[in-house]
């Protein structure tokens, strides 16, 4: 997979997602992705779509620091993820939310619980946050489950669960996998208003999806990875 | 319910929580019997020391080739009293002796039917005590066969058996520790490896690497204070029931095993310091692991 394009000669400072030539390979198997470099802005809003083995997933893997690339190099937030201490990696971590494809719950904690491990991790104890997160739980449909167990869920409802842990906190980036691959269209509509509410607050979005339709609704940019490359259409001009 | 109340990685449900307090509180039972025994012993040396300090014993036979020990006696105390740094020199009286000798011999016996040496318990300035080697010599050329027991010879055996108690004691304290830590890291790292998936998820939301020690911090903390405190009860319940078993049997020479407050302050925060070291324990392990991991 090549680069995508034109890389802009804009300084690292003001960009909050920066891949240049960044590629990926699992121990001594094939590349995943190869030589991807783009940009994301802060307060920005992507949709990134892809065949299935694309490498959205890993792709998001990396910008989560969940793992590091084979070759090239990736900022954020304005630093070189490869310098960053473990201390240093996980306060960064705090500032990005993750919707997982397999949602990653955890089952001994109910369904409130699990919303409030972010906050409880950054360090917010105060039983206040409650009021918060039921609140939050409310919003998504999920009211009567505060106490519920995961493995009580639905796959929707998990899906659910997993989006609110990642947007209470307030994040400065969200990465949602598939977030709403386990929902019917009316919650993915509702869901992505969601989104779009957290984006106008600030906080920028890359939700990897294979729902054109959805996308379509929508008009935001779109990263389109493929074997081909990466690149980026902008609502309204076609190709980046 | 608490919001914050349960912890993140699941521990209590693991094996580990089920068997590891009763693996401490045997720990610290033998722990806490060990270091008894070497208190005890200790003190009954201190106690034995103090009772014996400037004092000796000189043993007469009762007949000196057909003299009667009467006449050596009498030249023997002369001899004592001029003898410079000599407190005091008396001759035990027959009763005295019985009743030393009555726990070994038991009430039946008659003194008068054994052939009991006579007895002169001696009395010395401690800071210029007299030269041994020189009564001795002058004793023997009163009663060839008289003995001037110093009590330094018993002394010096017994101290000797105190030190290896206390020796052996602490290498049982010793490799208690070793087998308390091999043990938690042990468990420990069985913990990281069951919960890798959680604890990579909340390594993902933002858990430092002290936030994942803290958890298995707190578990270890629990099963370690609760095993404990359990094995010191039971280690204090045997200590009780030995004393009541050797009251009455002073003259045997056994320690007196009744704990003075120095004691218990030992024991009480032995629990403490097995806690303490296990917890480090984990949370030593738990960051040393993590940071080897990508």
């Amino acid at each position: 997979m090549s680069s995508c394009g034109p890389f802009p000669s804009a300084s690292i400072g003001g960009i909050l997602v920066r891949f240049e030539d960044v590629s990926l390979r699992y121990g001594g198997g094939p590349e995943v992705l190869g030589g991807v470099s783009f940009l994301l802005a802060p307060g920005s809003f992507h949709f990134m779509t892809g065949a299935s083995g694309a490498g959205k997933s890993s792709l998001l893997s990396m910008i989560y620091l969940a793992r590091k690339p084979s070759n090239g190099r990736i900022h954020l937030f304005d630093r070189d993820v490869a310098g960053l201490t473990r201390l240093e990696a996980a306060r960064m971590r705090r500032k990005i939310g993750v919707v997982f494809q397999d949602f990653r719950l955890l089952d001994h904690l109910t369904a409130l619980e699990n919303v409030a491990l972010p906050l409880k991790i950054s360090g917010q104890r105060d039983e206040k946050v409650r009021h918060h997160v039921a609140e939050l739980l409310a919003w998504v449909g999920l009211a009567e489950h505060l106490d519920s167990y995961p493995p009580t869920l639905s796959g929707g409802q998990k899906q659910r669960v997993a989006i609110a842990r990642a947007v209470v906190g307030r994040p400065n980036l969200l990465l949602a996998d598939e977030p709403t691959g386990n929902v019917d269209d009316r919650m993915a509509v509702r869901l992505l208003y969601l989104f779009e509410e957290l984006n106008k607050l600030g906080t920028t979005i890359v939700i990897a999806t294979h729902n054109d339709s959805l996308v379509a609704r929508f008009d935001h940019p779109v990263v389109r990875l493929a074997d081909s490359g990466v690149r980026v259409d902008r609502p309204g001009r076609g190709r980046a | 319910m608490r919001l914050f109340g349960k912890k993140d990685v699941p521990l209590d449900g693991d094996a580990s929580g089920r068997f590891l307090p009763w693996l401490v509180a045997i720990m610290v039972y033998l722990a806490a019997l060990a270091l008894i025994s070497a208190l005890t012993m200790s003190r009954a040396v201190g106690h034995w020391q103090e009772g014996l300090s400037g004092t000796l014993t000189i043993q007469v036979p009762q007949e000196q080739g057909g003299e009667k020990a009467g006449a050596a006696l009498d030249r023997i105390l002369k001899l004592l009293l001029t003898t410079p740094g000599v407190r005091e020199a008396k001759v035990m009286e027959p009763d005295e002796i019985e009743r030393l000798l009555q726990p070994w011999l038991g009430a039946a016996a008659s003194l008068a039917e054994l052939p009991v040496p006579a007895l002169v318990s001696v009395t010395f300035n401690p800071a210029a005590e007299p030269d041994f080697g020189v009564l001795a010599r002058e004793v023997a050329k009163i009663s060839p066969e008289a003995v001037v027991d110093t009590h330094r010879a018993w002394l010096g055996k017994v101290r000797s058996l105190a030190r290896s108690v206390q020796w052996v004691a602490l290498l049982v304290v010793a490799l208690i520790t070793g087998s308390a830590i091999l043990i938690v890291t042990f468990a420990t790292r069985m913990g990281l490896s069951v919960h890798g998936p959680v604890i990579q998820l909340l390594h993902l939301i933002g858990a430092h690497d002290s936030y994942i020690a803290s958890q298995f911090q707190a578990h270890v903390l629990t099963f370690a204070l609760r095993g404990g405190i359990a094995g010191l009860l039971l280690a204090i319940a045997t200590v009780f029931a030995a004393g009541q078993t050797l009251k009455g049997n002073e003259a045997l020479l056994l320690p007196d095993v009744a704990l003075r407050p120095l004691d218990w302050t030992v024991l009480l925060l032995l629990p403490v310091a097995v806690t303490l070291v296990a917890t480090l324990t984990a949370r030593v392990t738990v960051l040393r692991t993590l940071a080897r991991m990508p």
